[in-house]
């Protein structure tokens, strides 16, 4: 009864919109014989995974995250374009200035998803009306297809949009007392962040759909996954409270990085692991953040993926940062097994400045860093770095 | 065992040592406090086993010697809510049961054997150094430093005062590797070069009880102890062991730039415009032009700002540099002088803070580290 009626109450007008094969639109584009062909975005060597595809593609089975070189197998006669995220990001920022142009309260999800909140504005053009028209105008400016799911919250707006892109309207409106009869046919697949293992897990359990799901008790999906089960359970009940926010602060700033040939060089690891380090800890100090927690990750060639993570005091200095993460890679990597992807993230980000220490900073090392990040905010980030040996 | 002695006087002496009890303390009979008297003096000792305070009473009426061990906290209750008069301790010696026999009544409670108290260690005379120093100067010492030293169990010399004797001076040093106090005494000096790094708690155990004492305090130490004698007291305790950071070479020794500041005025300042920095970092800007220094702080998350002018005499480049303000704050208060001297050579290299008006029989510096301001 409860999740009736806190569905009840939510009184919210929720859009979520969303881009279609978003890359690809992009480069059609700018290379209008790319229409109606099938088309493959993503990193070009044999390693690359494929960033985006068009429907055409999908219909060979390639999706997005597959290793390019299946992808080829699947669709030999696909156009593969390297893809550039300039460009794409260039075309997102225009679809993002139509938004905030016509709608208050927005929050740029992703490259190419947006949340719009119209709670409100329904007394004067009816909001799907109003939707309907935006996606009109983002079309009609941008040339970039478009779909939407427009329902009270935002994890049935997303969901919406997902089974609006199967239709040919692209576009569909849950109302309040549709959210159940729309969300219980489907699979729990479709529940944004449920990931492939709570998916293998559930299915174990024999849930399929999401009506089994909002119908399990609620201290068993607690007891299963934690916190994250309540979190689900009130998702697959239509029930998510999250605002949509304008501006979110980011938690952990990471960087990974797939191998040319997958290698056991120990010494290339701890070389990628360098730079990656400096890369972020220049990141850091240009937003003007400190770190108190590093996470080392590693992938064999198997597959198999690790982490390690440790603590540390506030900070935002490269040699610190460095010496943790080689740190850990030593202790991470104890499988004398081909190693694929290497990944550096931290964590616990507070904003503010460093403290210097009298015994450990020496001035010249802080003006040596000082230095460098002007030499990077003016020449760009590779502009110099740390030499290897 | 019996003795009479004030209520008042007796609970004043035990609150002073009662401080060396551990609240988590590793014995049982650690928490007691033991009770020695021979002839008409009454010694009463409290320790950690790190640190053991032993202070002496006069008594009155005594009737034989002995040792026992009195349990502190209902000691220390029942003299808390007493009025002054004289008690009349009784103890017996064969069941260690303690009578106190008050104006009014009695209160009785059995004692601990003093046997299983602790042994203090000695002085080991061959490797010991002493010297003898007034009250007042070892208090100002262990004040002007106590506040700098830091709480890092990874690094536990930091945890202390280091006292350097040596023919010119005493030397007080305390830091927490952010702020760095350097406290020297040229009025004091001994014969000998050596120094010993004293831990937090008995600093501040001596800190308690030194303002009651008048007339010279005897310092002993050897490699591993050390030990005050007070007129009334004696406080033992082990000493840290390890080697204090070479300090005088983190001390900047060309500072062009040059403020003399209102102190009280700065410290004022500090206190209204740091409300508004950012509550993580505590980050607040001096920015130092010709007789002027603006302190400014913001935070971003809450978008609030503040800054306050401040007339400075300054010598030197204009310039800007960012402090933890509760750092600055603690280095204002524990300095005397009305005016201070602000010396620094650039925003990343530690400032000099001085006391405007000097003795001739001390010196006075203070260190601090900046906060890195990103370009």
């Amino acid at each position: 009864m409860r999740t009736e009626e806190e569905l009840e109450a939510d009184k919210r007008q929720i859009v979520h919109i969303d881009l279609d094969t978003f890359f690809v639109s992009v480069e059609r584009l700018q290379n209008s014989s790319l229409l109606g062909k099938p088309v493959i975005v993503g990193g070009l060597s044999d390693r690359g995974v494929v960033s985006a595809c068009s429907y055409e593609a999908r219909h060979f089975g390639v999706h997005s995250a597959m290793p390019i070189r299946m992808a080829r197998q699947l669709c030999p006669h696909a156009v593969f374009i390297r893809g550039d995220m300039d460009t794409y990001s260039r075309y997102s920022n225009v679809v993002t200035d139509i938004i905030a142009e016509a709608v208050p309260v927005y929050e740029k999800a992703s490259i190419d998803e947006h949340y719009l909140d119209l709670t409100g504005m329904d007394r004067y053009f009816g909001t799907y009306q109003f939707t309907r028209e935006l996606r009109q105008k983002i079309m009609r400016e941008s040339g970039l297809p478009i779909s939407f799911g427009l329902s009270v919250n935002k994890t049935v707006s997303k969901i919406a949009t997902g089974e609006a892109k199967s239709g040919p309207e692209r576009e569909l409106y849950v109302q309040r007392e549709q959210v159940k009869p729309f969300l219980n046919p489907l699979s729990i697949r479709k529940i944004p962040m449920l990931g492939p293992k709570t998916f293998n897990l559930l299915r174990n359990m024999g849930v399929a759909k999401i009506e089994t799901l909002s119908q399990l008790p609620p201290d068993i999906m607690e007891r299963v996954l934690g916190k994250n089960g309540i979190d689900l359970w009130r998702k697959a009940n239509g029930i998510d409270p999250s605002p949509v926010e304008r501006y979110y602060e980011r938690k952990s700033i990471g960087s990974e990085q797939t191998f040319e040939s997958d290698t056991t060089d120990l010494r290339q690891l701890n070389e990628w692991l360098v730079r990656m380090t400096e890369k972020l800890a220049f990141e850091l100090r240009t937003r003007n953040k400190l770190t108190a927690c590093v996470v080392v990750k590693i992938r064999y060639s198997d597959f198999d993926t690790h982490t390690i993570q440790k603590r540390i005091a506030y900070t935002a200095f490269d040699h610190v940062l460095i010496q943790e993460a080689k740190d850990l890679l030593q202790r991470l990597y104890t499988r004398r097994v081909l190693v694929r992807l290497l990944g550096v993230r931290f964590t616990h980000l507070v904003s503010g400045s460093q403290q210097l220490s009298l015994f450990e900073d020496r001035p010249e090392q802080v003006q040596l860093y000082q230095a460098m990040d002007r030499i990077r905010k003016r020449f760009g980030g590779d502009a110099v770095g740390r030499a290897c040996f | 065992m019996k003795f009479v002695v004030s209520s008042s006087e007796l609970l004043s002496h035990l609150q002073a040592i009662s401080r060396a009890i551990s609240t988590k303390s590793q014995l049982p009979v650690l928490d007691c406090f033991l009770i020695e008297l021979s002839g008409n003096t009454l010694s009463m000792t409290a320790s950690d086993l790190e640190v053991t305070m032993t202070t002496t009473l006069e008594t009155d009426e005594t009737v034989e010697e002995g040792r026992v061990a009195f349990p502190s906290k209902m000691l220390l209750e029942i003299l808390k809510k007493l009025p002054e008069q004289p008690l009349t301790f009784v103890v017996d010696s064969n069941t260690l049961g303690v009578d106190i026999q008050s104006e009014r009544g009695k209160y009785n409670f059995v004692g601990q054997p003093a046997d299983d108290y602790p042994n203090l260690p000695q002085v080991e005379e061959d490797k010991a150094s002493s010297m003898r120093v007034p009250a007042s100067l070892l208090l100002t010492g262990i004040t002007k430093t106590l506040f700098a030293t830091a709480d890092d169990e990874l690094r536990p010399v930091m945890n202390g005062i280091l006292f350097e004797c040596s023919p010119e001076n005493l030397t007080f040093v305390a830091s927490d590797s952010h702020k760095l106090v350097r406290y020297q005494r040229l009025d004091a000096k001994t014969e000998f070069e050596a120094s010993f790094i004293l831990p937090k708690k008995p600093a501040s155990l001596l800190k308690n009880v030194l303002p009651r004492e008048d007339g010279d305090v005897q310092v002993e130490f050897d490699n591993k102890n050390a030990f005050f004698t007070l007129p009334n007291y004696r406080l033992v305790c082990r000493l840290v062991e390890g080697n204090y950071p070479t300090y005088n070479a983190v001390i900047p020794q060309d500072n062009p730039n040059r403020a003399v500041v209102d102190r009280v005025d700065l410290a004022n300042t500090l206190g209204r415009v740091s409300i508004f920095s950012s509550q993580s970092s505590n980050l607040v800007k001096l920015h130092y032009s010709s007789d002027e220094v603006m302190v400014s702080a913001q935070d971003l998350d809450f978008s609030v700002s503040a800054f306050e002018k401040l007339r400075c005499q300054y010598d030197g480049d204009e310039m800007e540099i960012g402090f933890k303000s509760s750092f600055l704050a603690d280095i204002l208060e524990n300095i005397d002088s009305s005016n201070i001297i602000i010396e620094m050579s650039d925003p990343s290299r530690a400032a000099i803070v001085l006391p405007f008006d000097k003795n001739d029989f001390e010196d006075e510096l203070m260190l601090l580290m900046p906060m890195m301001i990103n370009a």
